[in-house]
């Protein structure tokens, strides 16, 4: 291939990342603050991100790009941890996600998540959750992943995304359950 | 106990085994032939059509808690794109 035809190709996969990637930005940035609890560390973690996409884009086989980008951001941000906080277990990575633990960064992604002015009767369902399930609600119903893509996220298979998720959503049913019935009659 | 899903649905699935997809089914998770079944049985099925309008409402005031997204970091990270074609560009030049 001569230099200006490889240019040119370069420059159509540079047009198909933007118009691909663009899309997915806010979903990125929305994941990035559950996982960083920050909002600069956020547009860090997106922007990191970015970068090793883009790099990695010619090997992309154009199949569920959100997933792909999740992946790489799931991993980025792991390596992140690793180097700051080498003790941290793998199962209390994903657990860090919206949790009521002792990291004050998340405990505040948490209020943004959930502070918005509405039923009080919700909010308290939803506080109410294990971390664990919080992070299903949060990345599903909250960010408007798929089982797949929040699962690539948590590192855990679809099928605990499910049942954690139905669980989540089982638990705050309960504590609504009278104004859900005169709700939907 | 919740009944693990399982599919493909049979054309004319029982109660419990719609209700074992019902999630994936609200959640828009399922195919569209799993779907079309589903549908078809909350359509004659009062039961399972009530169920099914609960934890939808469960669903809907879950989401309405989503926060708004500030459109600023969306905006430099928009830029942030543009940069790093910019600098692909000239570094393969």
């Amino acid at each position: 291939m001569t230099a200006s035809v490889r240019v040119v190709a370069e420059d159509r996969t540079d047009a198909r990342f933007r118009e691909q990637v663009l899309p997915e930005l806010p979903v990125l940035y929305r994941v990035a603050r559950r996982l960083t609890g920050a909002d600069a560390d956020a547009e860090d973690l997106v922007q990191d991100t970015l970068v090793k996409a883009y790099r990695a884009f010619d090997r992309f086989d154009g199949r569920y790009l959100r997933a792909w980008l999740l992946t790489i951001m799931r991993n980025h941000h792991r390596n992140q941890l690793r180097k700051r906080r080498p003790d941290l277990l793998e199962d209390e990575v994903a657990q860090r996600l919206p949790g009521r633990g002792h990291d004050a960064r998340v405990d505040g992604v948490d209020e943004r998540a959930f502070r918005d002015d509405f039923d009080p009767a919700v909010r308290a369902a939803l506080a109410s959750l294990s971390t664990k399930h919080r992070a299903v609600v949060a990345l599903v119903d909250l960010d408007g992943l798929t089982y797949r893509e929040a699962a690539e996220v948590l590192a855990v298979p679809v099928g605990t995304v499910m049942s954690r998720l139905h669980r989540a959503r089982g638990k705050v049913r309960a504590q609504l359950e009278g104004r859900l019935v005169e709700d939907v009659n | 106990m919740r009944r693990r899903p399982q599919l493909p649905l049979p054309p004319e699935p029982d109660c419990q085994q719609v209700g074992a997809v019902l999630q994936s089914y609200l959640d828009g998770e399922l195919g569209p032939d799993d779907a079309g079944i589903v549908a078809a049985h909350l359509e004659h099925c009062q039961r399972c059509e009530i169920e099914s309008a609960t934890v939808s409402k469960v669903i809907s005031v879950i989401r309405r808690q989503r926060p708004d997204l500030d459109p600023a970091p969306i905006a430099r990270l928009t830029g942030f794109i543009d940069e790093l074609e910019r600098e692909g560009t000239d570094t393969r030049e």
